[in-house]
């Protein structure tokens, strides 16, 4: 039983890079298009630009990620457009993170009392140093746990790119299952390794929320 | 861009008939899961809350484990894991329970923000005039729980909702496996997993706009009462 388990982890290990390469691709996307789709939706003054991007999260936020990720690694792919399988799932993830981002960074801007900028802009800032010096680095502190939060159900959510075949911890398994037949167990092996993944992200999630006191 | 549209009007009338058939599965689905979730995120609150050391250790330990592991790993368990010691389910019956243990952590959560929401003195005051405590809870505590997280609660059915398509990866007959049964049919996959993007879309669209707007009218009637 144990050699059949050490022989399962060794196994699936071999796709935890896949895993986490997409884990951290998809985050640098969707923090830095987050933050700056959240800024400009905060702060400009053109409704086009506004409208543009509420279209955008509105679509990301409603549209299942395994349908975007068949849109962009089957459906772009017939029309000639050909992402890697990896590519593809972290660039979807990464769309769809975006999204979900802007509204958790809008929120962020939202909660800071208008005194703040009226205070910058008195001593004689500019709006983009406003934003940069005042602003932003109270909005993103307030942004903090519920992006912990986001990178947990990330990191559960790259299982899903088994769907377009990247060789992370969840595609190893299924190939798995078809060579030893032991699916109970190779499944609760996977299931254990994201658990084991996914706690120190709890972890350190608890440690910031408590290190910048939530909910002042 | 006028080609990609044409498709639509060359090949609507077929698809539309059988991806709104699949889309009825995808909302049973969700339901059911939903039910589920809901079922155990209850009694998982109502645990948080009990004296009883065990009854609050199993669910911690319950939100972690299954906060912790993604939904498609509990549905390949589900599905293909338990034949291996016996059990067998339908891929129906398999991913309603498979998408009430997942989210019944998420429901735990919301229920529990719902309840801490509540004022102790409404508790102490239903116990003052005679009510047991399961009493207070069932008439006191819990009707205002529920009305104070019903927006949350709406965002979780529709994230559910969303993550329902996984359960084509286990055969349920829903939407997205009928868009990839379209797709090795017809050969058009960009037309077709648009389409079934929109079909989502218009389902959970009109949802997340209502819940916002429970949201902000539920925030509204707070700050008046303060």
């Amino acid at each position: 039983m144990l050699d059949k388990i050490q022989h399962i982890l060794i196994a699936l290990l071999g796709g935890i890079s896949v895993t986490i390469s997409v884990t951290l691709g998809a985050l640098i996307i969707a923090v830095l298009l987050g933050l700056l789709l959240g800024v400009v939706r905060s702060f400009t003054k053109w409704k086009l630009l506004r409208f543009t991007i509420d279209v955008y999260v509105e679509l990301f936020r409603n549209i299942p990620a395994l349908a975007i990720l068949f849109i962009i690694y089957f459906g772009l792919g017939s029309v000639g457009l050909r992402l890697g399988s990896v590519t593809a799932a972290i660039l979807g993830l990464g769309l769809i993170g975006g999204a979900v981002l802007c509204d958790v960074f809008r929120a962020g801007f939202s909660a800071l009392h208008s005194g703040q900028r009226e205070a910058a802009i008195a001593i004689g800032m500019t709006p983009y140093q406003t934003i940069r010096l005042i602003l932003a680095p109270q909005a993103i502190r307030i942004a903090l746990p519920p992006l912990g939060n986001y990178a947990i159900q990330l990191l559960k959510d790259t299982s899903i790119a088994s769907a377009i075949a990247a060789p992370e911890i969840m595609f190893f398994a299924r190939t798995l299952v078809t060579s030893t037949f032991e699916t109970t167990l190779i499944y609760i092996c996977a299931a254990g390794i994201y658990l084991l993944l996914s706690l120190p992200l709890f972890r350190a999630i608890q440690s910031i929320e408590k290190r910048f006191g939530v909910g002042r | 861009m006028i080609e990609f549209l044409e498709v639509y009007v060359k090949y609507g009338s077929q698809w539309f008939p059988r991806m709104a058939d699949a889309a009825l599965v995808s909302a049973s689905l969700a339901f059911a899961g939903f039910i589920v979730a809901f079922a155990i995120g209850l009694m998982l609150s109502i645990f948080q809350r009990s004296p009883l050391r065990l009854l609050r250790f199993v669910a911690t330990i319950y939100v972690v484990v299954f906060r912790g592991i993604p939904l498609l790993a509990i549905l390949f368990l589900l599905y293909f894991g338990l034949p291996g010691i016996g059990v067998t389910m339908s891929a129906f019956t398999a991913s309603a329970v498979g998408l009430g243990l997942s989210f019944g952590a998420q429901m735990a959560e919301v229920f529990r923000a719902g309840l801490e929401a509540i004022h102790r003195g409404q508790r102490e005051a239903a116990i003052a005039v005679g009510m047991t405590p399961l009493q207070a809870f069932r008439f006191v505590t819990l009707p205002q729980a529920v009305r104070i997280i019903s927006p949350s609660m709406l965002v979780t059915f529709i994230v559910l909702l969303k993550d329902s398509s996984l359960c084509a990866l286990i055969t349920v007959n829903e939407l997205m496996l009928e868009g990839r049964a379209l797709a090795t049919e017809y050969f058009l996959p960009l037309n077709i997993f648009v389409a079934i993007g929109v079909f989502y879309f218009l389902i959970a669209w009109p949802l997340s706009l209502l819940a916002r707007t429970m949201d902000a009218r539920i925030r509204a009637k707070q700050t008046r009462t303060l």
